[in-house]
């Protein structure tokens, strides 16, 4: 099925804050519906002409069942605007973006909202089972004995409280945790400790270059924090300008304690931010006169064993290689996720070692990424990884950057955590 | 017999009563025509009582949003003489004791607001049952327009729900919501309002549960004679307080409750019934009725049928006022944006907009989660990307015409053509701030008081090319935030700070001729005013106020001429409560605590000693003066206008009913005398009487004629 043309017409995003810092008060729906808002104001579309509302969102917070229509009604968008939430873990964001693709692109739809978001400071305690049944016992008791009965038989091991975002770490099915997944990589493939640490030392000093000179100026919005909410916060929390290659040298393995190569400070933090898109049809950029910075050209999601999740780019992008029919040379840059810097390293390897290559099935060496082309701006391990939202945000960043270089071709690719990996390729529109 | 005014319906031996019938407007009031079936109906239902035809009584409304509204206000301002209204009164009474009388359950069920009058009807059944609307609510606002209950409120709603919780609804005349009504046991239960109907049936058949322990016990605590003279001790204090004494009606309702509180209701009621009358025909009554009538006639303006609506808003300048007005779209849900030049003033915005919810939260006010959602509802900006959607922009940015016009010039370039743009300015000329513009038509002066969110008065500054429906708009939009709005047209001052400034500066000559600070203010509380000149001056800031004061000697001429002493304060950085370097000093929290010696060694050595009554003329006749003059420069069509500026800008004491109300009552005559007296004895300049006051004296007219 050949599908129209689907624009990006407007993408921001939040500025992203190591979890427990400046944004941990800020409920999910507040870290995003500010950006619809103001992508309806700067368009100046009507707010009652929205399709669909559709959120990537990982640990959906237990208040908002279905973040997505929580995020339009905040928006101020019409009450008759549908909302849905997308959870494809680490490329929720873009597994909602696909789908607005597939809805404009088939006809159906003209204009939606797609994008991502991840509160993960708060991600709740939650009791464990031992305590939930004795709960459930207590509300079935109906005399006084049968109550005193049940509460007799606690004990202090049920106040042991399971910790959400641990649990959404580790693997269901492999039972591993994410950073054992890049242990793996790094053990099978030979990355060094050192090659690690340097790749994420270079992360922080483009992410904090960027941030210095303002390059995220038009992608990040401002937004309202701090107890009285009267605080605004324009710029990523995380990224460090005095990182350096000895500092992360004196770090401890995380995972693996006693012969691990994969520490805190060559992975990803647990962030907090959202990203958006509106993506229209051809027929609404002409109704709305909008001005599309992007187009998608094409996307894929690919899966592979849980436990090496992180080679998931290399997977994601040679299928949508293969859809689209390009290749490396035709992209101007690259945002591929850095959840751990052994996982990145293991993908770029991928794409020009057979071994490797072989290893995960790919037929063909796609080459090596130019150095200046790839997250020109830095990446996850120095601007975090808000789960929910960076496979929408990685877009956003990845077309402000086409437009900053008048470039036109772009790719965004990322690892999944349960062993997935997602990539999309976009052309830029502004001239 | 058929009524017009109330629905009578007797079905399977219930009577109901359904009021709002025939009603086109969207209140209901308990005007001498509804009074009258009222009467008719119960007449006729004690018959059928006594013949077993009718088995219990329910009220009810037909109008949505509103149960009884109280009573036809139009119909107390009919009354003219004591003997009249008392009568009145106690007419009410006798119908509400009959129904009252009834030997069938009578049940209230009420939706909407149920004020005054129609709470005290719905005192006399039974039980009330409130609907869980929020616009349900329970009021005697009586006290507000100096009167007291006359309907036998004041002796029932003591029963209903205890001494202390009667006295605050009567004397503060404050709504209580329904929720609230049934914790305080007014109301015996909340239903949806679809249910209520079917709820009374059940009420009208099921026992009145007896009163809990703790209830009766609480009761036996406030119903013994020690404990209630302590209670109406502790009131009188309170109110006098508050009041400072000023206001008589509050007072004559505690001396009505605490003499009859032990009487029976037919040796009770006629002294409640004689208190109404003597209130009435009162001259405060009177000047607080005239406000009334004054508040409702802002919300009507010629054209209002051409007003737009302005859903969404934009603030230029994020400083006190910015954040203020920012705040007012915030809770009036026109999710504004708030523009400035930096991070840091827009934060210092958002803090002005924040301490109000949090205020309002801390109260109970409003939820946390609305706080979140409302403060969060204030975009702020940088520039003007995001202006396309908005339909009004309120400029608050430094008074500064070169900077206003340039702003203005760039903001057209960036809003719909129909946007409707303003300024709130205090000071400069509108019509040359829409100079600059491209379509001055849409342009007008917005005028917000500090703090926006107290004060409720806005000037609409209009001039010579502001079109009609931009005024009707604004109007509308003002009306809708809950302010009250004056069409003003544009002159130096506008009409509020032009009315001030002689007021502010022959006080500073005042302290120059040797007044003490402390007597110069006590002078004007006494009067009445909410704070001395002093005081104002130092929450005004003094630079400001001399800044005002400049610009209206340059475009009125000498009689403004600022008093030297002023701008020798500034020159010495003297700028008020702002640097803390003020007429009086001010602990943390921004309460007054003594005088600034510092400031006050800068007093002339030699003090003078004037009678108060002397002070007050000194300071009120130019503010009357400087309004005739306003009148005759067609700022404002009328006197009333001029009076809901100074009330509602100012804090005029609402009991003298206005500046030119409180003029007319003292007499033309007497007040040019005392003009003409001042200008001979302290200033020619200053106290030169006004012509348009000369020419009402001379034809023996009076400002409200």
């Amino acid at each position: 099925m050949t599908l129209k043309p689907v624009y990006l017409v407007e993408g921001r995003r939040s500025p992203q804050a190591k979890a427990g810092m400046d944004l941990k008060d800020v409920q999910a729906p507040f870290l995003i519906n500010y950006l619809i808002r103001h992508i309806v104001d700067k368009t100046a579309i009507p707010n009652d002409v929205i399709d669909d509302v559709i959120i990537g969102c990982v640990g959906n917070p237990v208040k908002y069942p279905n973040i997505g229509r929580v995020i339009a009604l905040e928006a101020g968008l019409h009450k008759k605007t549908p909302g849905a939430t997308i959870n494809r873990n680490c490329a929720a964001g873009m597994a909602a973006m696909a789908e607005a693709h597939i809805r404009i692109g088939s006809g159906r739809d003209n204009l939606i909202f797609a994008g991502g978001v991840e509160s993960m400071s708060n991600m709740p305690l939650m009791f464990n089972k031992k305590m939930t049944n004795l709960f459930a016992n207590l509300f079935k008791a109906k005399t006084p004995v049968q109550k005193l009965s049940v509460l007799a038989k606690f004990r202090p091991d049920f106040l042991v409280p399971i910790i959400a975002i641990q649990k959404a770490l580790i693997d269901p099915f492999a039972n591993v945790n994410m950073g054992m997944t890049a242990e793996i990589l790094a053990r099978e493939f030979g990355i060094t400790r050192k090659e690690q640490d340097e790749y994420a030392n270079y992360s922080h000093h483009k992410a904090a270059i960027a941030t210095k000179e303002g390059r995220f100026k038009d992608e990040i919005l401002p937004i309202i924090y701090g107890k009285n909410l009267d605080r605004i916060l324009d710029k990523d929390i995380g990224p460090r300008g005095d990182s350096s290659v000895e500092g992360l040298a004196k770090m401890r393995p995380f995972f693996d304690k006693k012969a691990g190569t994969v520490t805190i400070g060559n992975a990803c933090p647990v962030t907090d931010g959202g990203s958006c898109w509106l993506m229209a049809s051809e027929e609404a950029v002409k109704k709305y006169n909008l001005e599309p910075m992007a187009r998608v050209v094409d996307w894929h999601f690919h899966g592979l064993e849980p436990e090496r999740m992180g080679m998931g780019p290399l997977l994601a992008m040679d299928g949508v290689f293969k859809r689209s029919g390009m290749k490396v040379d035709d992209m101007d840059v690259f945002e591929i996720n850095e959840a751990f810097a052994a996982q990145l390293l293991g993908v770029l390897r991928g794409m020009t070692d057979k071994k490797v290559a072989d290893f995960f099935g790919v037929d063909t060496l796609w080459g090596e990424i130019p150095k200046e082309n790839l997250n020109p701006n830095g990446g996850g391990i120095a601007l975090g990884h808000p789960v929910g939202s960076t496979g929408s945000r990685i877009v956003v960043t990845l077309a402000h950057e086409l437009k900053k270089r008048k470039a036109k071709y772009g790719m965004a690719s990322l690892c999944v955590g349960g062993g997935q990996g997602g990539a999309m390729i976009i052309e830029n529109l502004c001239k | 017999m058929t009524y017009n005014k109330i629905l009578f319906e007797v079905k399977g031996e219930i009577a109901y009563l359904g009021f709002g019938h025939n009603n086109e407007k969207s209140m209901t009031v308990l005007d001498s025509e509804s009074l009258k079936d009222l009467d008719g109906i119960v007449s006729e239902l004690k018959k059928s009582v006594k013949a077993k035809k009718v088995a219990g009584v329910i009220l009810h409304t037909l109008k949505n949003g509103c149960f009884l509204a109280g009573a036809d206000i139009n119909m107390i301002a009919s009354l003219k003489t004591e003997d009249e209204a008392a009568t009145g009164a106690a007419g009410g009474q006798r119908i509400f004791s009959d129904l009252e009388d009834l030997q069938v359950p009578k049940i209230a069920c009420v939706d909407g607001v149920c004020l005054g009058g129609g709470f005290e009807l719905v005192l006399a059944c039974d039980k009330i049952l409130a609907s869980d609307s929020n616009k349900t609510m329970f009021a005697l606002p009586e006290v507000k327009l100096g009167l007291i209950p006359g309907f036998g409120g004041t002796y029932r709603l003591p029963q209903k729900i205890g001494i202390p919780n009667a006295m605050d609804m009567i004397l503060t005349g404050k709504n209580v919501r329904a929720k609230k009504a049934k914790r305080m046991g007014l109301v015996s239960e909340i239903y949806a309002k679809e249910m209520l109907l079917e709820m009374a049936l059940r009420h009208l058949k099921s026992k009145e549960k007896k009163k809990s322990l703790g209830k009766s016990l609480s009761h036996f605590a406030m119903d013994n004679f020690v404990t209630r003279k302590i209670i109406f001790q502790k009131v009188r204090e309170a109110v006098l307080k508050k009041t400072k004494g000023f206001y008589q009606a509050p007072l004559t309702i505690i001396d009505v409750m605490e003499s009859g509180i032990s009487k029976s209701r037919k040796n009770y009621l006629p002294r409640e019934a004689a208190a109404f009358g003597e209130l009435c025909i009162s001259d405060q009554s009177q000047n607080l009725q005239h406000i009334f009538f004054l508040m409702e006639g802002t919300k009507k303006i010629k054209g209002s049928a051409k007003a737009g609506n302005l859903d969404r808003g934009a603030v230029l300048g994020a400083g006190t006022m910015g954040g203020g007005i920012a705040w007012l779209m915030a809770d009036n849900g026109m999710s504004p944006i708030l523009k400035d030049i930096n991070l840091e003033a827009l934060e210092l915005g958002l803090k002005q907009s924040g301490i109000v919810f949090k205020k309002a939260v801390k109260k109970r006010q409003m939820s946390n989660d609305d706080f979140e959602r409302k403060q969060r509802s204030i975009s702020p900006c940088l520039n003007y990307d995001d202006f396309k959607n908005t339909d009004l922009v309120i400029e608050a940015i430094v008074e500064n015409m070169e900077l206003k016009k340039k702003v203005f010039a760039e903001l057209e370039k960036y809003v719909r053509d129909d946007t409707v743009i303003t300024s709130n300015t205090s000071s400069l000329s509108v019509a040359e701030m829409s100079s600059a513009m491209e379509k001055p038509e849409r342009f007008a002066g917005l005028h917000f008081f500090n703090p926006v969110n107290m004060m409720p008065l806005v000037e609409i500054i209009t001039h010579e090319k502001t079109s009609q429906e931009v005024v009707a708009s604004l109007h509308k939009w003002a009306v809708r935030v809950k302010k009250t709005p004056i069409i003003v047209k544009d002159g130096p001052g506008f009409l509020v700070n032009r009315v001030l400034m002689p007021f502010l500066n022959e006080s500073a000559y005042l302290l120059e001729e040797g007044l003490s600070i402390k007597d110069l203010d006590r002078a004007v509380l006494n009067f009445g005013m909410p704070m001395g000149p002093c005081r104002l001056l130092d929450e005004v800031g003094f630079d400001i106020g001399l800044h005002a004061s400049n610009v209206l000697h340059e475009g009125l001429g000498e009689r403004m001429k600022p008093c030297s002493f002023l701008s020798r304060l500034v020159d010495q950085e003297f700028l008020g409560k702002k640097n803390g370097r003020g007429f009086y000093l001010y602990d943390e929290k921004g309460k007054q605590s003594g005088i600034n010696e510092e400031l006050a060694s800068k007093l002339p050595s030699k003090t003078i000693k004037m009678d108060e009554v002397d002070i007050q003329k000194r300071l009120i006749l130019p503010m009357i003066n400087e309004a005739a003059n306003i009148l005759h420069d067609g700022i404002v069509e009328s006197a009333a206008l001029v009076d809901v500026g100074v009330i509602f800008g100012l804090g005029f004491p609402p009991f003298r009913g206005g500046l030119l109300r409180y003029a007319d009552y003292e007499g033309l005559d007497r007040i040019l005398e005392c003009i003409e007296n001042l200008a001979s004895g302290v200033s020619a300049v200053r106290y030169e009487p006004s012509p348009y006051l000369k020419n009402l004296v001379e034809k023996k007219k009076k400002f409200y004629d």
